[in-house]
């Protein structure tokens, strides 16, 4: 039996704001674009926001509708990864295998530790106030056998709170929860399973397992097991350091190619801000596309170190033309990048014509940084129907 | 409580952070207050909240010895205060060494040195002084000279970041002083090197742009405020989490850590360094003067937490 604690730190990037400026203090801040610019959505916010009504991954102008006397933020990205990095460390001190999950989420392993450091729920506190006392950044912690309920842990407890669900008790913890509690059921599969009548986790474990197998595939039976409490009890060890960037979208079935090419579009454009942010070139293109009965494949190819839209997405566009051979609806597409470089600063290395679209490129990372993503965007123009090119000027939004 | 701590405990360790200069007309009055009595000292009001300062104009010129007693004077009443002295350029840019300069030299040093107020002498080679024998050799000749003082060597080339250098400054109980500047082309990243019991930390600032714009103009005749420009730069929160963890990491390695600020541009460097005596020496509360709150609101967090 695994002991694995999942930290998570509640509303990270709003917490970080607020040491950056603590007049924020107490109020309702957004983080993810200014709503008078942009049509992005809200990558954090407050609890103080949350009781508008407000969470993540809404859109902004949604948010702002709701909330309109908050403060929206476009954010420091570049600060939130140092203060994760930090937070990395000082849980590297106690524990001995730690897995980062996300920007603002770890897994750690501590089984065979409570010789060492006794009860666990002591424990688990001592490093909740190690970091707020160090770093001022509050956070949730779940213990459990495994990850996923660990997480499942650390989300129900949000702010401050500690969850030990004890070993044995797992499918009883979460029975009477909502089943969007499971990590992975998003917006869509939400709605199919309302539609299904399944609300609670113990809805689903009420019903046989053969049925999600034929319904959900095999991201079903993977359902049906978090369900019971089960999931994966070790950690990815290797060196953390961002190793891909991606975005992935899911649909009510489409079967349009010229939606799914503007989806993959927009997915990339993200994808690559992302990358000039961090100022990084990538030299791996990979998609992900899933059919409506849930059978997903994966491509990736090798590129000339970039960090331009055009680049990746034809690289991307074309993978997925050649993977979706199937007359099935597309529920999901994703595009990533990985193999990073860091954006070196000798421009000789590049042609010219390279070199203009980097500056331009660099431009419109800066205006996109003042306004918000939306506040400037690439458009395309369709030649013929199996190429795309982006054209200049962009549309711009005031 | 029982504490669970086990990477920091029972270092004891003993911290100087201060700034590059005490003496620049735009910290007022972001540091120094506006309105001044004739009687009002920037040292002796310096002094009252940091235990260190680096002397950078004994670099530009040999100082006059009252004003180095005057110094000493202005820091009567504060028990741990010293001054790190840069030695004048005749030594380490022009490698002109007479016995005049080092009589002129040495003189001002011992009064700091025998009133317990010298830090230690900071050498700083510029870029042009690669690793090789001669300048090994050179150091070497330096460092006899003032065999008596505590030596910090700043080099900046590259060719210094070798495992033969760092022996050659062991060997010779010197301090290989760490840098933090902005990363341009071959910089090279803030990580400390130890080579005695004593690291030596220096900040510039990481002002990308204003740093380029001054390589361009080297040479050209420039204002305070265009000089400076490349010295402006405010380090974040985040990146003063990710300076203390480093220098925490090496503090089992060392009983000294001296950290200088040189971002002072408009008192970037004070607010920097009352922060990084919050994080590094773990104080509860940092004593500030209401200037520097109200010129960097952020530090108000320092009062409470």
């Amino acid at each position: 039996m695994r002991t694995i604690f999942h930290l998570d730190l509640d509303a990270f990037f709003v917490s970080v704001e607020r040491i950056l400026d603590p007049s924020l203090k107490g109020k309702p801040v957004i983080v993810g674009g200014d709503p008078k610019y942009g049509r992005g959505v809200v990558a954090a916010c407050s609890y103080e926001a949350r009781v508008y009504g407000l969470h993540s991954a809404m859109p902004i102008r949604t948010a702002y509708k709701l909330c309109p006397h908050g403060i929206y933020i476009h954010g420091s990205h570049g600060e939130y990864s140092r203060f994760s990095k930090a937070v990395k460390n000082i849980l590297q001190q106690y524990a001995p295998v730690v897995q980062q999950a996300s920007i603002d989420e770890f897994y750690m392993d501590f089984t065979g530790c409570r010789n060492v450091y006794g009860s666990l729920f002591t424990f688990a506190s001592f490093l909740q106030k190690e970091i707020w006392e160090r770093l001022s950044l509050p956070s949730s912690i779940g213990i459990g056998s495994n990850k996923t309920i660990a997480k499942i842990g650390s989300d129900c407890m949000k702010p401050n709170g500690i969850t030990y669900i004890l070993p044995g008790m797992e499918k009883e913890f979460l029975a009477p929860m909502p089943v969007e509690a499971i990590p992975g059921v998003g917006k869509v599969t939400l709605k199919d399973f309302h539609s299904k009548g399944i609300y609670r986790i113990g809805d689903i474990t009420k019903l046989p397992q053969d049925y999600f197998a034929a319904a959900y595939g095999k991201y079903g039976i993977d359902l049906y097991r978090k369900a019971y409490g089960e999931g994966s009890e070790y950690l990815i060890v290797d060196n953390y350091e961002q190793k891909s960037i991606s975005h992935e979208r899911t649909f009510a079935d489409v079967t349009s190619k010229q939606f799914l090419k503007e989806k993959l579009f927009k997915l990339t454009g993200k994808v690559c801000q992302e990358l000039r942010d961090m100022d990084w070139l990538a030299s791996n293109v990979h998609i992900k596309l899933r059919y409506s009965d849930f059978n997903t494949l994966t491509r990736s190819r090798m590129i000339k170190p970039t960090d331009d839209d055009k680049t990746v997405f034809e690289a991307a566009w074309d993978m997925l033309m050649k993977a979706h051979t199937r007359r099935v609806a597309v529920r999901l597409i994703g595009i990533g990048v990985s193999k990073f470089s860091k954006f070196p600063e000798q421009q000789e290395l590049f042609e010219w014509e390279e070199v203009k679209r980097r500056r331009m490129l660099r431009a419109v990372t800066k205006i996109r940084d003042k306004f918000g993503y939306e506040a400037l965007m690439f458009g395309i123009v369709e030649h013929d129907k199996r190429s795309m090119t982006m054209v200049n000027p962009f549309r711009v939004k005031t | 409580m029982f504490s669970y701590n086990i990477e920091f405990s029972n270092a004891k360790i003993l911290y100087y952070i201060g700034t590059a200069g005490w003496s620049y007309k735009d910290w007022v009055p972001s540091f120094y207050p506006k309105q001044q009595s004739a009687k009002f000292d920037w040292l002796q009001f310096y002094s009252h909240y940091f235990n260190c300062v680096e002397v950078n104009s004994t670099y530009y010129a040999y100082l006059s010895p009252k004003i180095v007693e005057g110094w000493v004077k202005k820091v009567s009443d504060c028990d741990d205060f010293i001054f790190h002295v840069k030695l004048h350029q005749d030594f380490t840019h022009k490698r002109k060494i007479d016995e005049q300069s080092i009589k002129a030299f040495r003189y001002n040093l011992d009064i700091l040195a025998n009133a317990e107020r010298l830090g230690g002498l900071l050498i700083q080679f510029p870029y042009s002084f690669p690793f090789n024998n001669s300048a090994t050799q050179y150091i070497q000749q330096l460092k006899d000279t003032f065999s008596n003082y505590k030596c910090f060597v700043e080099v900046r080339h590259s060719s210094w970041h070798n495992q033969n250098s760092f022996e050659f400054f062991k060997e010779n109980d010197l301090t290989f002083c760490t840098i933090d500047q902005p990363q341009i082309g071959q910089a090279i990243p803030f990580e400390p090197i130890i080579t005695n019991d004593r690291a030596y930390i220096r900040f510039h600032g990481r002002n990308v742009n204003a740093w380029k714009k001054s390589i361009n103009s080297f040479g050209k005749e420039q204002s305070y405020e265009e000089r400076s420009e490349r010295y402006k730069y405010l380090y974040s929160p985040g990146e003063l989490i990710e300076i203390e963890q480093k220098i925490k990491s090496i503090q089992t390695k060392v009983k000294e850590v001296h950290v200088i600020m040189n971002n002072h541009p408009q008192g970037d460097a004070v607010a920097n360094a009352f922060e990084l005596i919050h994080l590094l020496e773990e104080k509860d509360k940092v004593e500030m003067p209401g200037t520097i709150l109200k010129a960097y609101p952020r530090l108000e967090e320092l009062l409470v937490n």
